[in-house]
């Protein structure tokens, strides 16, 4: 069983939202100093998905990621979650490229790993959340792909996904080879423990560059790109805080449900 | 006539006192050898060092008695007793060497007695016969009558006071009717001569006297030999294995984790079987095992562990009495070899049927329970062990302590998200302070803030009063500002040993980069990890001090002047980890006595003995379980009762929990909590 798990290295989320800064002119993220980026939770998920299986059914785990060099950080805290390789995609023909550039990329990256059984990526992003590189990268692959998976619950010749459906969940087979896009119901990442946390930490993180993987200047050309970023902006949240009271809790709380009533 | 020189029913007493001997002296035996090889089933460990010292400690502690009497309390006068019981009984058992064993067993009599050296020798007896005796009527009526919650009634307590009290009595009636058999008229031994100058007067026939002295000396060989085989079998093994135990105790820190070594890691991990940490009993340290022998069940940590207090279902006694138990139970299934069987499908498991995995985590690491122990039980480090293999084997833990763990991996430091609004480095923003890494010149004193100071704000508050008061008071010191990362504490004692240790070389590297020589903490947690633990992975290169002990130092000489009066009337918590694990109690208070005006009401629980605030072992993240009630309201009973306008500490956790304690409470409006350095602010002159 070989498994490839895409992953992406993000600003950390728990920033609290004041510490957020733009740049209007290019139009990205300034990340606050002394922050350091931590992997997507979502594809912290998959990671662990990938894990559940490999601990069922044996086999290997790889680990991709497109991004800074920093990026092995998050390949090495897969391994240390139980993954047993990874790779860095770093190049700079590689920056800023759009849910189509980053899928060719991952593409090509996966064609040079070579056999596998089944791909895993997080639902979506926790930065940009477009939730496309997944169907994208099945697409270049020409395989299935099931989105948003809160359980894989098998795999043969098939496997067998369990997804989330605005009313409830259904289950999806698909020929292996498959892409499974996974989301954080699957349930909690384990905490990495053990020799792989120390061993982890002391790996060489291969990075690959363009030519490495054989991607081609014309498909990474920003002038291809599918999408244009026209404006960035920090939304500003108002928090309104009012007190329900009531001579009785009961009566604070019918008081509330009437205020809450009249919200609707 | 000496009762073993005669002869019984044809039989030479000789031969029945030695027979007797050898009988009790191979159950003995036997006994303590297979308790010796249970104990060996544990892992290494070097408690072998500085022996010199080790017997001294046992020396001036158990002689003394100062094992017992430190805890003796208004409250609590047991210790008294035990001191009384034990220099009482030394002198019995020395008397039995040379009575029994030498005069008696290798026929010595001639010279040993009826002689000066029995005379002074029994009168001594006859005083230690005495304060035995009262003892023992001591301990019964504690034990049967007035019990206090930390004894509990066992069976095997009445056992050994009726044998100790009946040797007593059976000393006198030896002492007495063989005076008043052999006719003499003394005034010495005091007690024996008076009975028998009763017995005398009584007529009794010197015969009959005699006789009943030697039945009664024969009853009381039997009983001690009973005793001598009844003690390893008995909860009075203590009085074998605390001598022992308390020669092995832990020197350096008061809590000794060991480091779990990379290459035994690798060697499980290529087998494929992670087994870290204590899921088992032998999974203890030999150390660990003898803890278990060494348990008189006296009930001290029971009643001082928080846990309890408040009414979870841990108690450091039980714990320590059921792993016993648990030794005691697999153990010859261990020794007869099947240990793969028992290990892999034993009867019961450890985690869970023996200490419950709640149990596990409801202790707070405060060390009440080690520091009241007599006999230096080291109860801590084994929940910690049971903690790393639920941690690091079994990915089982409180959703809680899983956040915290997630975030001391991915992010550095145990705050993150909703519980932190700031960023690491925020509050050093215009504070002029030399950040290493951008300061150019050199600074080899670091002011270590840690995460809670650095990130939440009310500590941060805190951090900023110290800040100022060390510039005031012209210390020289850098910081490290966004560049600081968690010590490793929470992590440590929540079981998570690898992050651990990731932590402490990292930040030995950092503090090996900057030539540091002087770490300066602010809390009590990170003081004691840079300084009891760091050395192990290499951190020896550098002082660590707490800030109350500089700022202590600092107005000693004179360079930080307390003149602004204060009225009011303070009270002190003091922090676990500095006033119990590094005995620093002395600097706090001296620097709250020398601030004008200012009244000082010390609770009951104090110093070493403090309680716990409730959050310490990675309780600042770790919910805490339903009990009776939480542990920082029992402390905030303690310091509403000193009726103190102002409760200071000096450690960033209890000034959390002491303020939310305050607010639950309801009493905000008369009562304070201030860290001690804001205090030191106050009453600075700062003109
Ligand atoms: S360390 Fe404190 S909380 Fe833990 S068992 Fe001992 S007394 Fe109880
Ligand atoms: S562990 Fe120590 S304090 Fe607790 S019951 Fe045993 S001897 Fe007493």
């Amino acid at each position: 069983m070989n498994i490839i798990v895409c992953v992406k290295q993000v600003l950390d989320p728990e920033i609290p939202p004041a510490k957020f800064k733009i740049d209007p002119e290019t139009k990205q993220v300034i990340p606050p100093p002394g922050v350091p980026p931590v992997i997507s939770v979502y594809d912290e998920r998959a990671v662990e998905a990938a894990c559940r299986l490999k601990d069922k059914l044996k086999g290997k785990i790889t680990v991709i990621s497109v991004g800074s060099d920093k990026a092995a950080d998050v390949i090495k805290h897969a391994i240390s979650m139980g993954a047993d390789e990874g790779f860095v995609l770093c190049d700079p023909a590689f920056e800023n490229l759009d849910s189509f550039g980053t899928a060719y990329v991952l593409s090509k990256a996966i064609q040079k790993i070579g056999a596998y059984d089944l791909v895993l990526c997080g639902r979506q992003a926790a930065d940009w959340g477009a939730g496309q590189v997944g169907s994208i990268l099945a697409e270049i692959l020409a395989i299935p792909v099931i989105t948003l998976a809160c359980d894989i619950e098998g795999v043969d010749t098939n496997v067998r996904v369990k997804r989330i459906v605005s009313d409830g969940y259904e289950i999806v087979e698909a020929p292996l080879p498959s892409l499974v896009t996974v989301s954080s119901e699957i349930g909690l990442p384990r905490l990495p423990a053990g020799v792989r946390l120390m061993m982890a930490r002391k790996k060489v993180i291969p990075v690959w560059k363009a030519q490495d993987i054989g991607a081609e200047a014309s498909q990474l050309d920003k002038g291809n790109a599918h999408t244009e970023i026209t404006g960035l902006s920090v939304p500003t949240r108002k928090i309104e805080c009012e007190i329900i009271t009531g001579a009785t809790p009961g009566e604070a709380a019918a008081n509330l449900a009437s205020k809450l009533a009249n919200l609707i | 006539m000496s009762p073993v020189s005669a002869t019984y029913w044809g039989i030479p007493g000789y031969v029945i006192f030695w027979v007797l001997f050898v009988i009790a002296a191979g159950l003995f035996a036997k006994r303590i050898y297979f308790l010796f090889r249970l104990m060996r089933l544990g892992k290494q460990e070097n408690r072998f060092d500085h022996m010199g010292q080790r017997i001294k400690n046992v020396l001036f502690v158990i002689l003394p008695q100062w094992c017992t009497l430190r805890s003796v309390t208004k409250k609590d006068l047991a210790g008294i007793g035990h001191a009384l019981l034990f220099w009482g009984f030394s002198c019995f058992l020395v008397s039995y060497i040379v009575f029994i064993g030498l005069a008696e067993g290798f026929g010595l009599y001639p010279w040993l007695m009826g002689n000066n050296f029995e005379t002074v020798f029994s009168s001594i007896l006859d005083i230690a016969g005495l304060c035995v005796m009262a003892a023992m009527i001591w301990a019964a009526i504690r034990r049967y009558i007035v019990r206090p919650e930390r004894l509990e009634l066992s069976v095997e307590a009445g056992v050994i006071m009726v044998l100790v009290f009946s040797l007593m009595v059976l000393h006198f009636g030896i002492e007495g009717f063989g005076l008043a058999g052999s006719g003499e008229t003394t005034n010495w031994p005091p007690i024996g001569s008076v009975i028998a100058n009763y017995l005398s007067s009584t007529g009794i026939s010197k015969n009959t006297l005699i006789t009943v002295s030697q039945g009664a000396w024969w009853l009381h060989y039997l009983v001690i030999l009973g005793f001598t085989v009844y003690i390893p079998r008995s909860k009075h093994l203590h009085i074998l294995a605390s001598g022992a135990n308390i020669l092995f105790k832990p020197l350096a820190s008061k809590v000794v984790l060991e480091p779990i070594p990379l290459e035994a890691l690798e060697a499980m991990e290529s087998e494929g079987s992670v087994d870290l940490g204590a899921s088992k009993i032998q999974d203890f340290t030999w150390k660990d095992l003898l803890d278990l022998y060494a348990c008189t069940v006296c009930g001290r940590c029971h009643v001082s562990c928080p846990a309890h207090v408040s009414g979870k279902t841990l108690s450091p006694k039980e714990v320590i009495h059921d792993l016993k138990e648990h030794l005691l139970e697999e153990g010859p299934g261990l020794l007869a070899g099947n240990a793969q069987a028992t290990s892999e499908s034993p009867a019961k498991t450890m985690i869970g049927d023996v200490i419950a995995e709640e149990d596990i985590w409801a202790c707070t690491t405060c060390g009440a329970c080690q520091e009241v122990c007599p006999v230096d039980i080291e109860h801590v480090r084994k929940i910690i062990k049971m903690r790393q293999n639920l941690v690091l084997a079994q990915n089982k833990m409180p959703e809680s302590a899983q956040l915290m763990l997630r975030n001391m991996q991915t992010r550095g430091n145990p705050w993150a998200g909703a519980q932190s609004l700031r960023l690491r480095g925020d509050w050093t923003h215009d504070m002029g302070l030399k950040i290493l890494g951008q300061y150019e010149g050199r600074v080899d004193t670091l002011f270590w803030v840690g995460c809670t100071g650095a990130l939440i704000d009310r500590n941060v508050e805190a951090t900023l009063s110290l800040t100022r008061v060390l510039k005031a008071a012209g210390v020289d010191f850098g910081v490290l500002g966004e560049a600081e990362p968690c010590c490793g504490d929470p992590a440590r004692r929540a079981g998570y040993e690898f992050q651990f240790q990731i932590s402490a070389e990292e930040n030995i590297e950092t503090f090996k980069n900057y030539n540091i020589k002087k770490i300066i903490t602010s809390c009590p947690h990170c003081y004691n990890t840079l300084k009891n633990e760091y050395p192990r992975y290499g951190g020896d290169f550098f002082e660590v001090v707490h800030y109350t002990e500089l700022l202590a130092d600092l107005i000693t000489r004179g360079k930080l002047k307390l003149t602004n009066k204060l009225n009011t009337l303070l009270t002190y918590h003091d922090p676990c980890y500095l006033s119990r694990y590094n005995e620093v109690f002395r600097e706090p208070r001296q620097i709250i006595e020398g601030i004008p005006n200012a009244k000082f009401k010390e609770m009951e629980r104090s110093k070493n003995t403090t309680f716990c605030c409730g959050g310490g072992g990675g309780h600042m993240w770790i919910e805490e379980q339903h009990g009776t009630t939480k542990i920082n309201h029992v402390r905030m009973d303690e310091v509403i009762g000193t009726g103190a306008e102002t409760v200071v500490t000096s450690c960033p956790y209890c000034l959390q929990m002491l303020e939310e304690g305050i607010e639950q409470k309801g009493v905000k409006d008369s009562l304070k909590a201030k860290d001690l350095a804001e205090l030191v602010e106050e009453a600075m002159n700062q003109s």
